[in-house]
């Protein structure tokens, strides 16, 4: 099988625009908050070096408090930089004035987590709003406010207020307006943080969808690992107001570096060992026991059949405790927890044919 | 009941009516931008003025701590200044201004600190203007608690311009105090409270049919 090709690491070749200037960038980036009467000055984000190529999404991950929030602020100037410099498609907009930032920030469409409509205004309304601020005639704002609710799927919702909508048509209102004065750049402030698992999803496709269509670059912030699986070709891990991991989605979930980044990828591609066997297994092999082995899979290896090839190569059953093989950023990724005899000769043949068909094994202990 | 009587009630009514339209509308105009300035200008906000809040903000609290009949009477050179004297109905909607507009300042200050702070987020990083702020975001989405708060101000009115007798005002409130009370007129103190409580029904169930209206907040059926 072929792997996917992920936009992110595309060849120049194919799509020159990733060799231009990224859509956004940071350079040593801090922000921090004057001190108050009584309190410290608190620094909520210093020496912030990230880059966000043209064309593709990047998910910025981190707890609450991390500073992720101030991070996608700076962007479009609802907070500023007091530190380092930041760079919209090469244009450095830390010195800005107000004024300048308001025809800045026309050109980046930004979606929150409470999708922060009008309740006061139609649907149709909420997506002109934008036009009516950029001072848009009448004509254009009605043609321009059909296609984009036709994009997003709510044609028939126009007339309809917010009240009237579930959440997930709420944030598809919430990107037809974030996309209605043609930004170049989408910034989600938690955009799927308060919607179910199925609608995550479905608002996932259409942002995937608007990146790819319409070449809109998305920084989004998450605390959700998922999130950044499912459409993010680079992530960046955040912690204490500090990029602490940076890189491509498949490449950061499949050998984290940070002990941060390896918690948050754990839930989606690690497999636990599953509790009765956890409470039996040893470091040191007694005569008759099993050996537990993780045996990780990437790219094309997570879509073969490795374990009978493994059984037909060493002539020994191959026992599956558990296991999960799924998607990350497009790609396969599997992760599986076998057990063979513990008997020397044997678990060498086993390690030997694993090594041999491209595969990563851990040994994680012996059970009787 | 004598026909130059019931003129005389009629004429009452319409003088109250007179007095709150008018006090309340001039007060309506002065108040919502006092009360929207009141509800931007603290420190960080879109006309971020701290000081001139904290003034305003005492200006406002000393008005509307003063006893409205003490202020009808402490006013009476200011009073002159603008309606030309200080006796009769056109002279008796300058204290009602007077009173009202701080009244329904802070009225407009609290409708308008309702407002999700995520929708002003969201018109900043649309590349609103403060004044587009407040023109299409803040006063649309405070309208329903704004026409409560009116309403709740000219019912309020409805009770001060009964108080305007003292300065030679007319209405309602004025015909119960000369007639009811001082010429012992049951009847026609009964009639002048009959037609306060129609009064003050009346703009409250109009007020609230109308809030009801303007908020989209709640699912239609």
């Amino acid at each position: 099988m072929n792997a996917p090709v992920r936009p992110g690491a595309l060849s120049a070749g194919a799509l020159p625009i990733a060799l231009a200037e990224p859509a956004i960038r940071f350079e040593k980036v801090g922000k921090t908050y004057a001190a108050r009467s009584g309190q410290q000055a608190v620094s909520a984000l210093a020496g912030i070096d990230l880059s966000v190529p043209t064309g593709s999404i990047l998910g910025v991950i981190g707890r609450s408090g991390a500073g992720k929030s101030t991070l996608i602020r700076l962007v479009n100037g609802l907070e500023r930089a007091t530190d380092g410099r930041i760079l919209i498609h090469g244009e450095d907009v830390t010195k800005l004035t107000e004024s300048g930032w308001r025809s800045q920030r026309r050109r980046i469409g930004m979606i929150f987590q409470h999708f922060n409509l009008l309740s006061s205004r139609t649907v149709f309304d909420n997506v002109a709003l934008p036009l009516e601020i950029a001072g848009t005639p009448r004509a254009e704002i009605a043609a321009k406010v059909e296609r984009l609710l036709a994009l997003v799927g709510l044609a028939d919702k126009s007339e309809r207020y917010p009240a009237e909508l579930s959440g997930g048509q709420k944030q598809r209102v919430g990107i037809a307006r974030a996309l209605a004065t043609d930004p170049k750049v989408l910034l989600c402030d938690e955009a799927t943080s308060a919607l179910d698992p199925e609608t995550t999803r479905s608002i996932l496709a259409l942002l995937r969808q608007v990146n790819r269509e319409l070449g809109i670059t998305i920084l989004l912030i998450t605390h959700e690992i998922p999130v950044i699986k499912e459409i993010c070709d680079r992530v960046a891990v955040i912690e204490g107001g500090r990029i602490v991991e940076e890189g491509e989605t498949f490449a950061v979930f499949t050998a984290p570096q940070h002990p941060t980044t390896a918690r948050f990828v754990e839930t989606v591609t690690g497999v636990e060992v599953p509790e009765h066997l956890a409470s039996r297994l040893r470091t040191e092999a007694r005569p008759g026991d099993s050996l537990v082995l993780r045996i990780t899979f990437i790219g094309e290896n997570a879509t073969a059949p490795v374990i009978s090839r493994l059984s037909a190569i060493v002539g020994i059953d191959v026992n599956i405790l558990a296991g999960r093989i799924d998607a990350i950023a497009g790609q396969p990724f599997g992760s599986l927890l076998v057990s063979v005899p513990s008997r020397a000769p044997e678990s060498e043949a086993v390690l030997g044919a694993l090594k041999s068909l491209g595969l990563k094994a851990e040994v994680i202990g012996h059970v009787s | 009941m004598s026909p130059e009587l019931i003129r005389l009630i009629w004429q009452s009514t319409l003088d109250t009516l007179v007095m709150v339209a008018v006090a309340g509308g001039i007060a309506t105009l002065l108040g919502l931008p006092l009360g929207v300035f009141l509800a931007t200008s603290k420190r960080g906000e879109l006309f971020a003025a701290p000081a001139a809040n904290a003034v305003l903000g005492v200006l406002v609290n000393a008005t509307r701590s003063t006893p409205f009949i003490i202020l009808v009477v402490a006013i009476i050179p200011f009073t002159r200044l603008v309606a030309g004297t200080s006796i009769g109905t056109a002279a008796a909607i300058v204290p009602l201004t007077v009173a009202a507009t701080p009244f329904i300042a802070r009225l407009i200050e609290g409708a308008v600190r309702e407002v999700d702070q995520g929708l002003v987020e969201a018109a900043r990083a649309m590349g609103a203007t403060p004044v587009q702020i407040v023109r299409k975001v803040l006063v649309p989405e405070a309208l329903p608690a704004i026409v409560l708060g009116l309403t709740l101000a000219l019912v309020s009115l409805i009770g001060f311009s009964a108080m305007v007798g003292a300065v030679g005002g007319g209405g309602l409130g004025d015909l119960g105090i000369r007639y009811g009370y001082q010429r012992f007129m049951p009847d026609v103190m009964a009639v002048v409270v009959a037609v306060l409580i129609v009064l003050v029904q009346l703009v409250q169930s109009i007020g609230d049919r109308l809030a009801r209206r303007l908020n989209k907040r709640l699912r239609h059926a």
